[in-house]
This record gives C-alpha cells, structure tokens and sequence, in this order.
C-alpha cells in the first residue's frame, strides 16, 4: 500500500471515496475503488469535461490508474481562500456556484453529495468547484442529501449577513461545518419569517430537525421528492440569493476620495511604486491592507499572481467586483484583519491553514503594506519589532509606507491617545528603522512627494 | 448506490417537501410578474455579474460531436 507513505494533505479525511495528498510541490488526488463506478460515470459520460470546459470546475488529468487506486492531478490553485475570507459577493457567488453544480448534476443522472463551502474557492478571478469527489449516482425521487449543509454553510451565513453585515462569516471559523440551523433561526429577526425563501428554509427546517432530532435508529421512512420539485428549491434559492444585498458602512468609506493628499501625490505614489516594484521581477505579489487593489492594479500587468487583503469587507468586494468586470485572472482579493488573521481551524487545528502558513507557501516575492503602519502600530499597540516579525515570516522584499507624525491621519490617531498620547513618542522615523532593521536590510528610501509620508524597500536577512 | 458519509438530517430530509411547495408557488408568480412586466416595458437589468443557474451546452455540445 502506497498509502502510508504518502504525505496526505489535511483537509481530506472525512470522504472515504479518496484524498489528497502531497507529492512533493504536487498536490494530487487518489480514488479509492469503492468511488470507481461513479469516477468512470462521471468521466465516462463526458460531465466532468463539460464542467470544466465551462470553467466551473477545476481542471484535472488521471495521472495513474491501477487496481487499489487511481491519481488525478488538479490543477495548482496558488493560494486557498476560505468562507470567512469572503467578501459578500464572493459568498454570494460560491453559493450560486454550488446551486448551478446541482442543477446541471441533477439534469444528467447525479448529484452533488456534500454542498460545503470548502469545496469552492476563487481561481483565476471566479469561484471554482474544487472537491472532484462530491459527485454521485443520484437515485430516483430522494431529496437532495447535502440540502441542510447548503443551509448551514451557504443560505443561512448568507441571510444572517443581509441583517447583521459580513462580520457573521467570521461565525465559520468556528463552525467549521456551518452555522447550525437552530442557531441561525433563532438569531434572525422575526420579519425574516415573512419571506416564504426564509421561513421555509430556515424556520420550518429548524423546527423539522427538532421534531426528528430523536430517531436515533433512523427508523423514519425518508420522505421522497420529484425531480422537477428539486428543481424548484434549487431555483428559487438561487433566485433569492442573487438578489441578496448587504448594506453595512465601510471602514474607510471612500477610502480614495478622502485621502489627505491630492491627485498629484496619489499618482506620484503609483509611479513610484511601480518604479520599485518592476525591477524585481515579482511572479506573486501581496499587498497587505491594499483596500480595493487601486495600488496593486499599478503593477498587475507584470506579476501573474497578485493576492490583496483588506480588513474592510467593503474594499474587498469592490475590488472583486472590478475583477469580475475587468476578467482579470491574476487578482485575488480577500478579507484579513491583520492583527487577528485567520487561524488553522478543525480537526487537529489543521483541516484549514492559518493565514500565515498559507503565506508562507505562497512565498510572495514582494509583500507591499501601504498605509497600514500607523494602524498596526498605534490602533493596534504593536511594536514596530512585532510588525516587522510578522511580515518576514513571509517576505523577501517588503515595500512599506511609513506615514510620519505630520501625516494627518497620524495625527488623528495620536489624538484620540489623549491623556495617553505620550506613551506613544516611539512613532517615529527612526525608531520604525530599528524595528525593521532586526529582520530587514534597508534597500531604498524615498519620501512621498506631496505627502507626509516615506516608502521603504527591505530586503528580508 | 449512495455512501451516507455524513447525516443528511432526517428533518431535513422531510423538510423539502415543504420548501418545494413554497418555492414552486414562488417561480410560478415570479414568472407571471415577468410577463406583467415585460408588458408593459418594466423589466431591469441585473447588476449581480454571476450568470444563471443553467449551464449553457450549446457550444460544449458541438466539440464534443466533432470527437
């Protein structure tokens, strides 16, 4: 048996029909025998290359195939995000993806048998179906199996969102299969009962799985349901999620519109970016709090692979939205609070990577953090040794912004210290050098014309 | 042949009897206000870019005749 010795990737016990598992730099995936019939069906009748053609799946070729097992190899996604990750359209858009799954699975004989939120992340600038496993033989008038785990991981987030904002995602980090439905129906306000979209998919199911929490020898003849009514539910759910909105104000509201400095500075800051950023030759490039990609899209055109976080939901959707209009490839944008990323959550705390081991493998070449000092340091009390920590765990060459006390919104933050504000006498030029110096070598220097603020370029040691 | 590696929820299970009922009530007057609005000139365009739930063959279908 092969399998002992091969190194298996962490998020993929819990489907007897295969795994992944590591293969050097190669992440592939074998299928166990007892999954062979629906595999040969699936690729066989031509599904699995309709799906991928159509770029809604991600695309795989079978690498070996003997009689324990076959290997397939998916092609490599340079960076996973997660639900908690997700701006709301994101969300919104990797819940319709599964929806769509289902359907066209429905309409040729199979179904899609788990309907979790991992099994979608954003490739290439879409949502991509990435679980190649989660299809099967569907059975003549059975409901859909992984209907409850759409509600928990996908409908219910989604609904809670609309009335409470996007920080409910956050909520499955700790739920790493779903919010629960009670949970979800009794957080809701009681006017969401008047949508008959909500009431029946969340309040009834609630109720539905109270009254049947007891069968424990799962006696209960399991109720049967037409095809065409699959159908419907699909549909409808697909209907009411695609015009969900959110309304939630933005951290930094428009952000660029309210800078505090004029259009001449704001374009003499791309040019010198891209000025830095071009010579090295950069394959992936992250840009840390880089709000809606306004500075990262400066250079986008040389770096195939550029990943921008953002604490602020709002930016982040903003920017995935541009990326959905512009069909940019080479742009993924995600939320992350710096002071608090995103830990390894499930099972043995590793079936989801933290943010920083997921950085580490992504090993950008540059790292670029633009108006975010002043905010780790004086909103969030972090040390400049600390934050430089942080950013040569995975930093080769990290840009920096350095907005000195002058800067006005320095000033704000300093301010609102008040009887505290002398405890913060550190913030300055050269203490922020010292700090970085413990991790970093100094490359360049140049003050930002027309602002209050300095760009550095370190090298990592 | 279906392999239960989790539990669907028995309520769950019975539950979509319901929520198709409801949801086919739904696409039905969804589909008469379509009409009423088309009438009389009232339709919007969608702003969300995700396309529709229905994955669109035609060309899929053609290469694969070829082969």
């Amino acid at each position: 048996m092969t399998k002992h010795t091969e190194n298996l990737h962490q998020a993929s016990f819990r489907d007897p029909s295969g795994y992944m598992f590591h293969d050097g730099e190669q992440l592939r995936r074998r299928i166990h025998p007892i999954y062979f019939p629906q595999y040969r069906a699936l690729t066989d009748s031509g599904f699995y290359s309709t799906l991928i053609k159509k770029g809604l799946l991600i695309p795989h070729r079978e690498t070996q195939a003997v009689e324990d097992g076959i290997v397939i190899t998916p092609e490599t996604i340079p960076f996973i995000t997660n639900p908690y990750e997700w701006s709301f359209s994101m969300y919104k858009h990797a819940a319709l993806h599964t929806l769509k799954l289902q359907k066209y699975a429905l309409s040729k004989g199979f179904i899609l048998k788990d309907a979790s939120a991992y099994n979608v992340t954003f490739h290439k600038g879409k949502p991509i179906f990435i679980d190649t496993l989660s299809f099967d033989f569907y059975e003549e008038n059975t409901p859909w199996r992984a209907y409850k785990q759409f509600i928990t991981h996908f409908f219910g987030p989604l609904v809670l969102a609309k009335y409470y904002g996007t920080e409910v995602f956050k909520m499955m980090q700790t739920h790493i299969d779903g919010i629960p439905v009670s949970l979800i129906a009794s957080l809701l306000p009681g006017k969401s009962k008047l949508s008959s979209t909500v009431f029946t998919n969340i309040h009834l199911l609630a109720k539905m799985e109270r009254k049947h929490s007891e069968d424990y020898k799962a006696e209960t003849k399991l109720a049967s349901l037409s095809k065409k009514s699959q159908e419907n539910i699909l549909e409808s759910l697909f209907d009411y999620i695609k015009k969900l909105d959110v309304k939630e104000a933005s951290e930094w509201g428009d952000y660029y519109t309210k800078t505090n400095y004029d259009a001449i500075a704001f374009e003499a800051k791309k040019k010198l970016i891209r000025e830095w950023v071009l010579p090295l030759r950069p394959k992936r490039l992250i840009d840390v709090g880089g709000n809606d990609g306004t500075f990262a899209r400066t250079i986008t055109d040389t770096v195939s692979q550029v990943i921008v976080t953002d604490i602020d939901s709002n930016a982040v959707d903003h920017n995935y939205k541009q990326v959905q209009q512009n069909k940019e490839e080479n742009m993924l944008p995600f939320v992350c609070d710096v002071l608090q990323p995103a830990p390894g959550i499930g099972f043995n705390n590793t079936e989801r990577s933290s943010l920083l081991e997921r950085l580490t493998d992504f090993q950008p070449d540059v790292t670029m953090a633009l108006a975010l000092i002043h905010h780790i340091t004086l909103s969030g009390n972090v040390p400049f040794e600390k934050s430089a920590e942080f950013f040569a765990k995975f930093s080769k060459n990290l840009i920096i912004e350095f907005p000195t006390r002058e800067d006005s919104w320095v000033e704000s933050l300093l301010v609102r210290k008040r009887e505290f504000i002398n405890h913060f006498d550190f913030y300055n030029e050269s203490n922020f050098e010292a700090g970085y110096a413990q991790y970093f070598q100094l490359e360049k220097k140049e003050a930002v014309a027309g602002t209050k603020r300095i760009l550095y370029l370190f090298k990592a040691k | 042949m279906n392999f239960l590696y989790f539990d669907p929820g028995l309520g769950a299970m019975i539950v979509q009897a319901i929520v198709a009922v409801a949801a086919g009530v739904i696409l039905f007057s969804k589909n008469v206000m379509y009409k009423v609005k088309a009438f009389f000139g009232l339709l919007k365009e969608e702003d969300d870019t995700y396309d529709s739930i229905d994955v669109d063959e035609k060309d899929t279908d053609l290469h694969d005749k070829t082969h």
